[in-house]
């Protein structure tokens, strides 16, 4: 069975396992998203089109960044915990076909919640979208590039516990100190100097480019340092999943 | 020909733990090698590095006469695994989890389906066919892990408490069809606890503690290890208190060792406490394997092989 074909197979048996949870797990995600489009509104009375943009496109990162860092990671975590993993490494499969599968799997769970927090902010807020194709590449990519952050952090860790400590910190730095949902301009320098070096960062920025007008972004950048991230963590990710103790 | 082979392994964990001492065995086609001994005593360490999972500091390991610690992806594709716990696939019906498995151990869809409903049927599994793993019970989750390892048909099984949590009508299901795996040719190294019933399908076992193989041999050559010692099951009565020369046979409540020495002693001992009523009734036998294994772990030992 080629890798392509494992691929599938592992991400059809990913589906099973899920399989009524799927629709809950989606639901609550869109209420996530909804909350940060809706919430953030009340604490910022008076929005601005531009702080309207970022909230939005902001928030459709911050759902990447959560089911990258945080549902990823954590559904590798269980099944190490619970010796699935150990057990699938045992058949003949590659490494980076489970990874992979699990990858698309939590990202076809969060496709949903991306989708309707862009349509409601943009609803709500009265703006229209500046799709430009280059989304379709824009938003793999920063899955991509965020969840080989995640997996990495699933396959180092050694306990369950630590893993969710790190992915939970991640998502809470990501929310309100990197500049994802607001402005880079409005964090103090020394943020704005780490947020350079932060996937989530250029995954937002990225997605800014594609699907507004703002200026200040910068698409191939922002591409190519995801691309770079995203090869190299899951190169360590895959190298920490074929490590024999 | 030994399809899987193993010499001189070693393993010491970074912390300084020796888990494998120089073990050495082989397992040949249409053998079923057991592997006992007490909780830590080094056999999942060892099953680990057999599946590739784990790197020995030393020693070789062969399947099919491939060196594994080389290649582990060919430890992989040739043998069937069942883990000692359970693998939790959540809410994949059992029949899937069986189809998944064949189809990832790279059967073409039609294959798989038609050697998993050939296990489903086997280990009487259609009734559970649609039911999600997670409300499914112990019993039928550890048969589910067993048509998992088998289904891909791979000739070097590693077997890992097979027994565990599953109700009699199905363990003899279970020991009759490693049975027909071994008449087909299978090398099979099961890991268990159950010496009673494994006894019925085992051609050689060894006993391992600290790391070490104490005891090897089939269970004929192991029982005549143990040729001077006797046991007796007994129903205690009031009162009853055992005789000095007895030794528990834990955990076995009622079932004492004692010396073939000792025979007209105990003797005159069991008529006296059965006529005061203190003991209901007794059997005298030869020990088990499962006394000569508690034997092997109790009494420190040098690593000893029996003749095979």
């Amino acid at each position: 069975m080629n890798p392509f074909r494992q691929y599938l197979e592992l991400l059809s048996l990913s589906i099973r396992m899920s399989r009524s949870m799927i629709w809950f797990i989606s639901m609550v995600n869109v209420a996530f998203a909804v909350g940060l489009v809706v919430g953030f509104g009340y604490v910022i009375p008076d929005i601005s089109r531009t702080t309207a943009l970022f909230l939005v496109t902001g928030t459709a990162t911050q759902m990447i960044v959560t089911v990258a860092l945080v549902a990823l990671p954590t559904s590798i975590a269980e099944a190490k915990r619970d010796g699935r993993l150990e057990f699938l490494f045992t058949l003949p499969i590659s490494r980076e076909a489970y990874l992979l599968a699990q990858m698309t799997f939590v990202f076809l769970l969060s496709l949903p919640a991306i989708v309707f927090a862009v349509g409601l902010g943009a609803w709500k807020y009265g703006f229209a979208l500046e799709l430009s194709p280059w989304v379709l590449v824009a938003v793999p990519l920063a899955t991509l590039s965020l969840a080989g952050l995640g997996v990495l952090i699933a396959v180092l860790s050694p306990h369950f516990q630590l893993t969710n400590a790190i992915t939970q910190l991640a998502i809470f730095y990501v929310l309100f100190f990197a500049p994802v949902i607001f402005p880079r301009e409005q964090l103090p320098a020394f943020l704005q100097h780490v947020g350079d070096f932060l996937p989530a960062s250029h995954a937002a920025d990225a997605i800014r480019a594609t699907m507004t007008d703002l200026p200040g972004t910068h698409l191939l950048r922002s591409l190519l340092v995801m691309a770079a991230f995203a090869a190299g963590s899951l190169g360590l990710a895959s190298a920490a999943a074929r490590r024999r103790g | 020909m030994n399809a899987l082979t193993v010499r001189d392994l070693s393993k010491r964990y970074r912390g300084g733990t020796l888990a494998n001492d120089r073990i050495s065995l082989s397992v040949a086609l249409g053998e079923v090698y057991a592997l006992l001994g007490p909780n830590g005593a080094g056999k999942t360490t060892l099953v680990r590095q057999v599946l590739g999972l784990l790197k020995p500091t030393s020693g070789a390991i062969a399947v099919h006469g491939v060196d594994v610690v080389a290649n582990p992806g060919f430890a992989r594709r040739n043998v069937g695994f069942l883990p000692q716990g359970q693998f939790h696939m959540e809410m994949a019906r059992i029949g899937e989890v069986i189809h998944s498995m064949a189809r990832l151990r790279g059967l073409p869809t039609a294959e798989a389906k038609r050697r998993a409903e050939a296990v489903i049927a086997r280990l009487d599994l259609e009734e559970f066919r649609k039911t999600p793993h997670f409300t499914a019970s112990g019993g039928v989750k550890r048969l589910c892990g067993l048509a998992s390892a088998i289904v891909g048909g791979q000739k070097v099984l590693v077997l890992d408490e097979p027994t565990n949590d599953v109700d009699p009508v199905r363990r003899q299901l279970l020991w009759g069809l490693l049975a027909e795996l071994r008449a087909d040719g299978a090398a099979i190294l099961l890991v268990t606890h159950n010496l009673a019933e494994a006894e019925r399908v085992i051609d050689r076992f060894a006993i391992i503690d600290r790391g070490q193989i104490l005891r090897e041999g089939t269970p004929a050559s192991m029982r005549s290890l143990v040729t001077e010692m006797l046991r007796l099951e007994l129903t205690p009565g009031f009162g009853f208190m055992p005789h000095p020369c007895l030794m528990p046979d834990q955990p076995n409540p009622g079932a004492y060792l004692f010396e073939l020495a000792s025979l007209t002693t105990v003797s005159a001992w069991l008529e006296e406490a059965s006529t005061g009523g203190r003991v209901l009734d007794f059997r005298i036998g030869p020990p088990s394997l499962d006394d000569i294994y508690t034997a092997a772990v109790a009494t420190p030992a040098p690593p000893l092989k029996a003749a095979s």
